[in-house]
């Protein structure tokens, strides 16, 4: 139970609390649209449709696109197995699964280089079958799934956990097969933490710098998502450019956090669902 | 259907959950099975169903093998301990999923779906609640509505994990009544778990004591109790007090307490125990030829029409007595708490040396 502050060295906390996010969080976000409007409406339109900035726009969404189904399956298929299954090794897989958020973006990148760079073997492989792997599309993919590939997994397991699986077993006795029983139960009772899942993969996935930087080479109006171009606009001191995709980035998050807030909410009603009935009525049969 | 196990064995690890049981259960029956946690009900349970593979030994439903028939195919009908409704779903959305899961081929029509619920709903007497959620349902409504999801596909064989466990005492009692109702309304084969004697006793046709993984008696709620087969199974049945002292061939002693009897129970070096049911006592203020077992009087309990007392041995080793009186013979007795008394035994239960049940004595 929280208790409402009653001395002075309470509000004090709470005050420096305040003071210490609007400092730290939301000053440079609204900086950063100080900046990108600095030089008036018209410098906005002008460096929103440059061809590097829709570029970059659009390569970030299709990697995104990409990247969220692909975690989405992976982390449902994850979650499935360590919270369905008992068998050798479940604990491991469960920490194996974090490895992403225990190791720097900019580590699995230079791993993905040396794996699939063009001097190792698989790399050479693929190029010999036309199809270029790294400082392309597909190797800026590859590190975005390898990043964000925790998200989905993580929501579900503790739900999942908590939710038992009594409720597949009677669908399965009621004759359901195990696709259906997947389809018409499981899925319901966890569609709110996917989204999560999916909302949290998409916000790491258009905003990974790290691993994309390492394995992109950076090549203009090719291999720029819109965080590479952030960092190669200020680095051209083209100031009002970089803060505007940094404007677009920061305008992403701030939906991501709105999104997120709604379901956690919807996340944490579905799972009280079936605490405390609502009804007390008589109970005579 | 007539569901027979053969000799089921069932491991978890180093953990023996089911040793060598058989059971048999006749067509049409309402069969208890009766135990504390841990001796392997549920799991039994389990195996009837499907839900889980037993390590050795086969199920029968109606002299058919269905030990490797899969749960969809074996007509079962189970309901869950926490019920398990689907959250998602209304209570008519429930009790239609097992019919809406159908093959094509074999799926009602939509009207016939809708009726089938109704009737069924009717059934369990919650066709007003049809459009509720689970989350809006008490404790008893949703263990109805399990009930009526469960019966929709017209099971063989009905099965129950502890159906009454989550509920409050009261309604408890009428629901296990309703359910006995519905039995003979219905009459479909059916087993339920449970770990509570007085449902148990109440509600079966047949009562299966088990413990640790054993089945320790299969017989009529009567029988089990008029007769107990194993020490465990007087013991798990009600309340008893265990008097332990020696007997020299004519007499029992512990401390200055005294019963004359004659038994050939006792082990060689004379230690006699002795199982005494709290009903089956008399108190009186003076001890007799017979019985001289002084207690002082403790705390007393009025409920209904016993009165439930607690008695301190009096210079002999027992733990605290507990003796149940009518409430005529609690007045007719006009005692206080503090008041020295006298047990007098009508029957007691002798019990071997090797821990089994010798037979039974009256002091005379």
């Amino acid at each position: 139970m929280h208790e409402r502050p009653r001395h002075w060295h309470q509000w004090l906390l709470i005050l420096a609390a305040f003071a210490a996010v609007a400092i730290l969080l939301v000053m440079p976000l609204a900086l950063i649209f100080t900046e990108a409007f600095s030089q008036g409406w018209a410098m906005v339109q002008q460096n929103l449709t440059n061809p590097d900035m829709l570029g970059a726009i659009k390569l970030t969404l299709i990697v995104a696109l990409i990247t969220v189904p692909v975690n989405l399956l992976f982390g449902i298929l994850l979650a499935w197995c360590v919270t369905r299954y008992e068998f050798r090794g479940r604990k491991l897989l469960s920490t194996l699964i974090d490895i992403p958020f225990a190791m720097s973006p900019v580590v699995a990148g230079l791993c993905y280089l040396v794996v699939y760079g063009a001097q190792s073997v698989v790399g050479n492989w693929f190029s010999g079958m036309g199809v270029q792997l790294m400082f392309a599309l597909p190797g800026m993919v590859m590190v975005t799934v390898f990043v964000t590939c925790p998200y989905v997994a993580r929501v579900l397991i503790p739900l999942m956990e908590s939710q038992g699986q009594h409720e597949e077993e009677a669908a399965i006795i009621l004759g359901a097969s195990g696709w259906q029983a997947f389809w018409y139960v499981t899925l319901p009772k966890i569609r709110w933490a996917l989204l999560y899942g999916v909302v949290l993969t998409n916000a790491r996935a258009v905003g990974e710098f790290g691993a994309v930087s390492v394995v992109s080479g950076l090549i203009r109006g090719q291999t720029l998502t819109l965080p590479l171009l952030v960092q190669m606009w200020n680095q051209d001191y083209n100031t009002v450019g970089a803060f505007t995709a940094a404007g677009l980035l920061a305008a992403m998050a701030l939906v991501t956090l709105l999104l997120k807030t709604i379901l956690e909410w919807a996340t944490q009603n579905t799972s009280q669902d079936s605490a405390e009935p609502t009804v007390t009525e008589q109970d005579t049969p | 259907m007539s569901i027979r196990v053969e000799q089921i064995q069932k491991r978890f690890g180093d953990f023996t959950a089911l040793n060598d049981i058989n059971l048999d259960v006749q067509e049409g029956q309402l069969v208890g099975l009766l135990g504390p946690s841990g001796s392997g009900k549920t799991t039994l349970l389990r195996i009837i169903a499907g839900l889980e593979k037993a390590d050795q030994g086969r199920v029968l439903f109606h002299g058919q093998d269905v030990t490797d028939l899969d749960v969809r195919k074996r007509k079962v009908g189970f309901v869950f301990q926490q019920y398990a409704l689907f959250r998602h779903l209304t209570v008519a959305d429930n009790v239609a999923f097992g019919l809406r899961m159908l093959p094509r081929k074999e799926r009602p029509a939509r009207s016939a779906i809708r009726q089938r619920v109704n009737e069924l709903l009717d059934l369990v007497q919650l066709g007003h609640l049809a459009g509720r959620y689970p989350a809006q349902l008490s404790g008893g409504q949703k263990q109805r509505v399990a009930l009526a999801r469960a019966l929709a596909l017209k099971p063989d064989v009905l099965l129950l994990d502890e159906p009454f466990g989550a509920l409050d005492a009261k309604v408890r009692k009428e629901l296990r009544r309703w359910l006995r109702h519905l039995h003979e309304q219905i009459s479909v084969t059916s087993i339920f778990v449970t770990h509570d004697q007085e449902e148990a006793m109440e509600v079966s046709d047949q009562v299966v004591v088990m413990s640790q993984g054993r089945i320790e008696q299969m017989a009529s709620p009567l029988t089990v109790y008029e007769q107990p087969a194993s020490r465990f199974v007087f013991d798990f049945l009600g309340h008893i007090n265990a008097l332990k002292g020696h007997y020299d061939g004519r007499s029992w002693q512990a401390g200055n307490a005294q019963l004359r009897l004659t038994t050939e129970g006792a082990c060689p070096d004379g230690e006699l125990t002795l199982y005494l049911r709290p009903h089956e006592a008399d108190l009186r203020k003076n001890p007799s030829d017979s019985a001289n077992l002084p207690v002082k009087l403790g705390a007393r309990s009025v409920f209904g029409g016993t009165v439930t007392l607690e008695l301190e041995a009096l210079g002999w080793p027992a733990a605290v007595m507990e003796v149940e009186l009518s409430r005529d013979a609690w007045q007719a007795l006009d005692a206080q708490p503090g008041d020295t008394l006298f047990v007098h035994p009508r029957q007691l239960q002798t019990v071997t040396c090797d821990g089994n049940l010798g037979p039974r004595v009256t002091p005379a």
